[in-house]
């Protein structure tokens, strides 16, 4: 049965089902019922590639090998529990009269179409067209951050897209290098450009080329990444997009543009040797960390806050695929994971804090929140701790896979400065949520505490959180194995 | 089939429009008028869908027409057609002063291009056609980046990030023969996409709430 193709068409009718339904129960319904779908067929993909190896479809146009297969996971969980929120997130903010029924319908088209585009970078073979689909997700996600119209929003999202067209025109550049380089032998058109033709020729290609062409994709898709110091669009898009925007653009857009770089760093590291792109990596990856981590104790509003911890975690992941061991890879993957079923909950409990206070500074939000809004601030609490990397959670697991594969790789200042950065980290983060959650509350007018305000979502993925901290099923490791020995070269 | 070596004439021809090309950016770089601004990016425009289509011809490569018919198409009709209308409809002439000045500029710009031809230079064997047009393509990207950073409204900063993109279209054109199947077409399609969006909707509502085009008045959001 075909796998591949229904994960793209099944989103996309979606978008064409919202655009012609009226009420937003039925818009709300169908974004849950697409990606419940897409997070089936990636279920089943998960283990047809657990079990079998790559999965190429439409002649070899689609391909899904374990690293697209965990990434069609990632999205469909996060774009499950956006779709779940999103339906009483637009009721109330109907209610309110923050949006119109025009922009909150423009919400659902948009969003399923920002999901199709994530799975065809994931899925699509040759590298033309993965540059072409994350160009797609940069259009759609800016006008979903530019959604509520306001002077900042427009603002944010007037950044995000100048930067983001800026780095897809290297990216595009870095794509064209590789193009010279694996056709700079033959008078005739390259037989194909697809990234698995092309890592079977690897050793061929032109090295300086090839070298090149990583430092472009490497500024135009970190760019999108978030990967310091390109990251500067970040904060503004993450703080100003509604929040079910925001934990879609925090929980997987970063790891997908990150997911386009790894493309070019596995074909980089078949040409050139690990060595050169691994360093560019962990250099980067270890910035962002120590970038994020002053800023996340400075902030004050609440979403850029963890506009900026999503930086941290983007720089740890790169950190563990910049040390190029088998175990730090391992736990790279296994941090985008736990990461993206994290950073929504915390994105989500923000969208209930602003939408109870009006605000999202926190100096006018706390302290106290824990009386107004109990439910709200125990998800908030539970994804804080979990986000720092605390035990029991799985991020805990994850950051001490990626150290102590540090220290086996004998990278001990490595390991060492990323554990600094994450104290540093850990430090901001708490001192922000005491200043919030704790206390008495400031007498105000609004904000009972009987609101179970997007409960499901935030339910559903700290329920999944604890299930996978302690216990991973079989293919999944199996998937997370081959993923990380395709990143580390193996054949 | 293979294509028959290049002549001297085509090779030439890519040559002079590819300097041509520079000489287009060279000269918005100092542009203070709108209207001209975008007039030269259309002009530039026209001679990257000149050399892609003495590319097509000299090599029999039917696809690559489909490059020069979008480029026409999209850069140097539809784009400065709806840019142009955007322009007067707000009523805004002229630039305001730019944070570095217009000679300065200049300045800059010609150290740019001697950076593009210093990293161009270990590549120009791999060149098919023409000599330099992947030095004009790297200094097209550069300057565009530096025309961005010194311009402050968005119509002159959308103007800029075109002509980054019109230098990758001349890399991709420059390094391989055959243009790049697909991936070509489908960057000039978002070119253009991403163009009409930032206009239709960006600046529109930018306009609307801010009464003016000026982006240095977005800052708000610090930190």
């Amino acid at each position: 049965m075909s796998l591949l193709a229904p994960l793209l068409f099944v989103p996309a009718g979606a978008a064409l089902g919202c655009s012609l339904v009226r009420s937003r129960r039925m818009m709300a319904a169908l974004g849950v019922l697409a990606f419940g779908l897409t997070l089936a067929g990636g279920v089943a993909l998960l283990r047809r590639v657990a079990a079998g190896g790559a999965v190429t479809e439409w002649a070899g146009f689609l391909r899904a090998d374990a690293l697209s297969a965990w990434m069609v996971v990632l999205i469909s969980v996060v774009s499950l529990a956006t779709s779940v929120y999103a339906g009483r997130y637009f009721q109330r903010d109907l209610a309110a009269g923050a949006v119109t029924p025009g922009q909150m319908k423009e919400f659902f088209i948009l969003t399923p179409l920002f999901g199709c585009g994530m799975f065809l970078v994931v899925l699509a073979n040759s590298l033309g067209v993965m540059w072409a689909a994350v160009e797609a997700t940069a259009l759609s996600s800016v006008l979903l951050v530019a959604l509520y119209n306001r002077r900042t929003s427009l603002e944010g999202a007037w950044k995000y897209v100048i930067l983001g067209s800026l780095g897809l025109a290297l990216a595009l550049l870095g794509t064209v290098f590789i193009y010279a380089a694996a056709c700079q032998d033959s008078s005739r058109p390259l037989p194909s450009f697809n990234w698995s033709h092309l890592l079977t020729v690897a050793p061929q290609l032109n090295p300086r080329l090839v070298r090149l062409a990583f430092v472009f994709a490497l500024l135009g898709y970190g760019t999108k990444a978030g990967l310091a110091p390109m990251h500067t669009w970040l904060p503004d898009a993450h703080s100003e997009a509604p929040s079910p925007t925001s934990a879609m653009l925090s929980g997987v857009s970063l790891k997908i543009a990150l997911y386009a770089l790894l493309r070019f760093h596995i074909l980089t590291a078949a040409c050139l040797g690990p060595a050169f792109s691994c360093h560019l990596l962990l250099g980067f990856g270890l910035l962002s960390m120590f970038l994020a981590a002053p800023f996340i104790l400075v902030q004050e509003n609440l979403k850029r806050m963890l506009a900026y911890s999503s930086l941290e975690h983007v720089g740890l992941i790169c950190v563990g695929i910049g040390l190029g061991t088998p175990l730090t890879i391992f736990g790279a993957l296994l941090h985008m994971g736990y990461h993206a079923l994290t950073k929504p909950v915390l994105f989500f409990a923000a969208g209930n804090l602003h939408q109870s206070c009006h605000t999202l500074e926190m100096r006018l939000i706390g302290p106290g929140m824990v009386k107004l809004l109990p439910v709200t601030v125990l998800c908030l609490g539970l994804a804080a701790v979990a986000a720092t990397g605390l035990p029991p959670f799985g991020l805990f697991y994850s950051e001490l896979t990626v150290i102590s594969g540090g220290v086996v790789a004998g990278q001990m200042t490595v390991s060492v400065l990323v554990l600094g950065a994450l104290i540093a980290c850990f430090c901001g983060m708490l001192r922000q949520f005491t200043r919030i959650l704790p206390g008495e509350p400031k007498p105000r007018s609004d904000g009972d505490g009987r609101r179970m305000d997007g409960v499901p979502a935030m339910g559903l993925l700290l329920g999944g959180l604890l299930v996978f901290s302690v216990w991973l099923p079989q293919p999944v490791l199996d998937v997370l194995h081959q993923a990380a020995g395709i990143i580390g070269g193996e054949p | 089939m293979h294509p028959a070596p290049t002549s001297e004439i085509p090779a030439q021809l890519i040559a002079l429009f590819a300097a041509l090309m520079l000489v287009a950016q060279l000269l918005l770089a100092v542009q203070r008028m709108l209207l001209t601004s975008i007039r030269l990016f259309a002009i530039q425009s026209l001679f990257l869908a000149g050399i892609a289509a003495v590319v097509a011809y000299s090599h029999n490569a039917f696809h690559v027409y489909v490059v020069v018919a979008l480029t026409l198409i999209g850069k140097v009709a539809f784009l400065p057609w709806l840019l142009d209308r955007q322009v007067r409809r707000m009523k805004i002439i002229q630039e305001i002063e730019p944070l570095v000045n217009f000679p300065t500029s200049m300045l800059i710009c010609g150290g740019l291009t001697l950076l593009g031809y210093l990293v161009a230079r270990p590549f120009t064997s791999l060149e098919r056609l023409g000599n330099n047009t992947l030095a004009v393509a790297i200094t097209l990207v550069l300057t565009g980046f530096f025309l961005m950073i010194n311009r402050r409204k968005a119509i002159t900063q959308v103007l800029a990030l075109l002509t980054v993109e019109n230098g990758v279209m001349l890399a991709a054109v420059a390094l391989t023969t055959y243009g790049m199947p697909l991936v070509v077409e489908l960057g000039i399609f978002f070119d253009v996409l991403v163009a009409v969006m930032i206009l239709g909707i960006l600046v529109y509502r930018i306009r609307e709430t801010f009464a003016s085009m000026d982006t240095s008045k977005l800052s708000q959001l610090k930190g």
